[in-house]
């Protein structure tokens, strides 16, 4: 668990929701989720690529919508349902998603492969129009850097399983 | 018995990554995941200033914050022996070695906490005072030095300038490229401790055999006292092939304090920790007969260096392999000034090299009147035209007409400015490309153990390339048994060594590794009388065995030395369209055709995703990447992703890649490396595309719509 740093710090009591399970912490008010995440709740599937809400390696769903995690105090975050790449699977079964980044070799790194992921499930939660054509698909994904370079492959993963 | 790839059962097929649902599960650990029993949090401190002497430190307030363990300084930390030069260069100079400030961004100390947030609140409060000097940054500054032929590659055949003087068409032109960061998404990570006076390490390396060693020196400890750890690797594209400084001092930190010591760089902090490609600066002349025969070329290239450094990285090496041309003169210069220090960077130099020849080559078919494809294919290199001896396989001719083909280049209008879509004029451009042969000794050892399931080990890395699923197929195909029973330890030097992933050399090196293995084993195994169609389980189970080794070994630089063929590298053609709006400046890259000859193809699922990746890096070369220096202070200005603009998903088209060629003959598996030849052609083709379609040529990478307007 994190703690003061300096004068001013203070902690708060939280009580994080993650992948159906209840995290009570006592954390510094300044903990980001994403910190909470890997470092209190031992969750290191979310990753970590600026800090700065930059690169979407972070990406979390809170209430099934998409937030970048390094930019949410994790004290935001009390009562919220929080859904983490660690928690996608259901019975073991992996998400559409997850089968479709495999098929369609959507990675290389495997670096931002859980923002990514975050990210596209969180799009077949919008309406239909922000996936209607590869580039409304491009666009909603353009907040997740991928280095390696699998943005047409994260595409055709994508509109693979929306079409479905 | 030597094992041989004469069947394509498994080995070529495009089975899903073999790692992937690990990656899309969020189960694949990266050095940052890692955290070990006692473990303690480090920060840096870094200079903030480009040039000059620390004149004080005062650490006093640092060490009275909260939680703080350790801040060491160049004036209280233990000295370590300087790094050794290896394959990859010498490592820079070591890190907290005096006073001296050579770059922006140095890392002057290190603090160790309890807790992260202490040790980075700590860090801030170490106070510096310097004697700043005047940075040289400029790489015309006329105090900065220039080293020539630095790597003593510069070649020359035939009379170059007389070639020159004769021929019916000259091109002359000067082109430069800004600096361009890895940045991978991977934080570089350090997670060090000292066992029982071992050092193991959980680091971000490309490199981990070369990293041992080096470590090993710096700490004055064997070999075997060192232990690297990288099963994945978070993205790399070179920044992991030197032994950065972050690395040394966690370890020191970690020895000094006995505990285990962790340190994440920030993303600011990896664009001026890690390398990076050197802005550089290249006049090429061509002489050319007026049917489009060269005759003459002529290639110097200036770029940046860290002050002091040596990366062995030549941008002109592969110039006299690219083109039959009988006068040729190479020339290769580097300027040390006050930068971070330089990297590799994927196909470093060669994506230098490409842009000035492929450009120049579209600017001498303008001025000849000839197809831009046709200038390629008349002065085709059919043997090496170094060496004179036949190439050990080459099919750049199908990649270029393939590659043609495919795009629909035969019905591009040769004029500038000849096509429109609504507000956007559309040019189509290509290039071509020849990667260099590279090569390093790869160990391997190959299991099988009792319950019939293979086990290759090696140091080597998967960086996202595909190592671990390739070397699956590989072991699986040689030995007969499915790719569910290979497993494949790699990423830790407790392996026999391999080499870097890097220079494309490492599928191709470990791929010869595990076929002689492969040989040795099934000579074992063929030994113990097996029965007809009888399981290796079954055969070791009748001989009371536990399990069957055997050692594989592969010299491909060594092969090469005396072999009657020119080891070929990959090949590649590039065509691109653009798309340009006038008014605002945008160029936005509307059909990209990649077409590679890289030998035989391991899997052709995650070799396209190689051939995507290097055309993505090659749009954000093209259009978007540099990295600005503050020419007062050398500070990176923009460093962060917020502000050095890489390309995102709706940067990029769809990419049409097909892979041409046979098997190379040279290499015992046939295979020429893949990770860098997808880059090499995409920036001269995108320059090449923006000049077709405004008539106007850009000489300087990247092309901003600042160059545009």
């Amino acid at each position: 668990m994190s703690s003061a740093t300096t004068a001013r710090s203070t902690e708060v009591t939280v009580e994080l929701h993650v992948n159906g399970r209840v995290y009570p912490a006592r954390l510094d008010s300044t903990t980001t989720l994403l910190d909470a995440l890997r470092d209190d709740l031992h969750l290191t599937g979310t990753k970590k690529g600026c800090d700065q809400g930059a690169c979407g390696a972070c990406t979390v769903l809170r209430d099934g919508k998409r937030i970048v995690s390094c930019l949410t105090l994790a004290a935001q975050c009390d009562g919220s349902e929080i859904t983490t790449i660690e928690g996608l699977a259901e019975d073991g079964v992996p998400h559409p998603v997850q089968d479709a980044f495999v098929k369609h070799d959507a990675m290389q790194c495997g670096y931002c492969t859980a923002g990514q992921v975050m990210s596209a499930v969180s799009l077949l939660g919008e309406d239909e129009d922000r996936r209607a054509t590869d580039d409304d698909i491009r666009e909603f994904m353009s907040g997740n850097l991928c280095r390696c370079a699998a943005y047409p492959n994260i595409v055709a993963a994508i509109r693979e399983v929306a079409g479905e | 018995m030597t094992a041989t790839l004469n069947k394509e059962n498994i080995i070529g097929q495009p089975i899903d990554r073999v790692d992937a649902r690990r990656k899309v599960s969020g189960a694949a650990p990266y050095p940052s995941d890692f955290d070990l029993p006692g473990q303690v949090y480090a920060a840096l401190i870094s200079s903030t200033v480009a040039a000059g002497r620390i004149t004080r430190i005062d650490r006093s307030a640092a060490e009275a914050a909260p939680g703080v363990l350790a801040v060491l300084t160049y004036d209280n930390a233990p000295t370590l022996a300087d790094p050794p030069t290896n394959a990859l260069g010498s490592t820079m100079r070591r890190p907290l070695k005096d006073d001296r400030i050579l770059h922006y961004g140095q890392h002057i100390g290190i603090v160790v906490a309890t807790t992260r947030a202490q040790a980075l609140a700590a860090a801030e409060l170490v106070e510096v005072d310097y004697a700043v000097e005047e940075p040289v940054l400029d790489m015309d500054d006329p105090r900065a030095r220039v080293e020539d032929n630095p790597f003593g590659m510069e070649t020359s055949r035939g009379d170059v300038v007389a070639a020159l003087a004769d021929a019916d068409v000259t091109v002359d032109s000067t082109y430069t490229i800004g600096a361009e960061t890895n940045s991978p998404l991977g934080l570089f990570t350090t997670v060090a401790s000292w066992q029982g006076g071992r050092l193991v390490v959980h680091d971000t390396t490309q490199a981990p055999s070369f990293m041992r060693k080096a470590l090993a020196v710096m700490f004055g400890v064997p070999e075997e006292s060192v232990r690297l750890l990288i099963p994945f690797l978070g993205g790399g594209f070179g920044a992991g092939l030197r032994l950065w400084s972050h690395t040394v001092l966690t370890a020191l930190a970690a020895r000094v304090l006995d505990r285990p010591v962790k340190l994440v760089l920030s993303r600011p902090q990896m664009f001026t920790s890690v390398g990076h490609r050197a802005a550089s600066r290249q006049r090429i002349r061509l002489g050319a007969r007026s049917d489009g025969r060269l005759v003459a070329i002529d290639h110097d290239a200036l770029a940046a260096n860290g002050i002091g450094d040596n990366l062995p990285s030549p941008i002109v090496a592969g110039t006299p392999s690219a083109y039959a041309c009988d006068n040729l003169a190479t020339h290769e210069r580097r300027v040390h000034l006050n930068i971070p220090y330089t990297g590799f960077m994927r196909a470093p130099g060669a994506i230098e090299e490409h842009f000035a020849l492929e450009s120049a080559l579209d600017e001498l078919a303008g001025r000849l009147g000839v197809d831009p494809v046709d200038v390629r294919l008349r002065n085709y290199a059919d043997v090496h035209p170094e060496s004179g001896k036949p190439w050990s396989s080459k099919a750049l001719r199908e990649c270029i007409e393939v590659g043609a083909e495919q795009f629909g280049w035969s019905s591009r209008d040769p004029a500038p400015r000849s096509t429109h879509d609504g507000d956007w004029l559309v040019g189509q451009g290509m290039a071509a490309a020849t990667f260099e042969f590279y090569a390093l000794d790869c160990d391997v050892r190959l299991t099988i153990d009792r319950g019939g399931n293979a086990i290759l080990r090696s140091a080597a890395t998967d960086i996202g390339t595909g190592t671990y699923t390739i070397t699956a197929q590989l072991v699986a195909e040689l030995l007969g048994i499915e790719v569910e029973r290979v497993r494949v330890e790699i990423g830790d030097t407790d392996q026999p060594q391999a080499p870097q992933s890097g220079g494309s050399g490492l599928a191709g090196a470990l791929a010869a590794a595990v076929q002689d293995a492969a040989g040795a084993l099934t000579e074992r195994l063929a030994r113990l009388d097996g029965r007809p169609g009888e399981s290796f389980a079954s055969l070791l189970d009748r001989h009371g065995l536990d399990e069957l080794s055997a050692n594989g070994h592969s010299d491909l630089a060594a092969a090469a030395e005396d072999s009657d063929v020119a080891p070929a590298g990959a090949f590649g053609a590039a065509y691109v369209e653009v798309g340009v709006d006038e008014d605002l400046g945008l160029v936005r890259v509307r059909r990209l055709v990649s077409v590679i000859d890289g030998g035989r193809v391991f899997n052709r699922k995650t070799a396209r995703s190689q051939a995507i990746g290097g055309a993505v890096m090659g749009i954000g070369a093209a259009l978007l990447e540099e990295a600005a220096y503050d020419p007062n202070d050398g500070r990176v200005a923009n460093g962060t992703f917020g502000d050095y603009l890489v390309p995102v998903n709706a940067d990029v088209p769809d990419i049409d890649v097909t892979f041409v060629g046979e098997p190379d003959t040279f290499n015992p598996t046939g295979s020429k490396g893949l990770g860098e030849i997808g880059i090499v052609c995409i920036p001269p083709a995108i320059g090449n595309a923006v000049f077709h379609a405004t008539g106007r040529r850009v000489r300087d990478l990247p092309i901003t719509l600042d160059k545009m307007l």
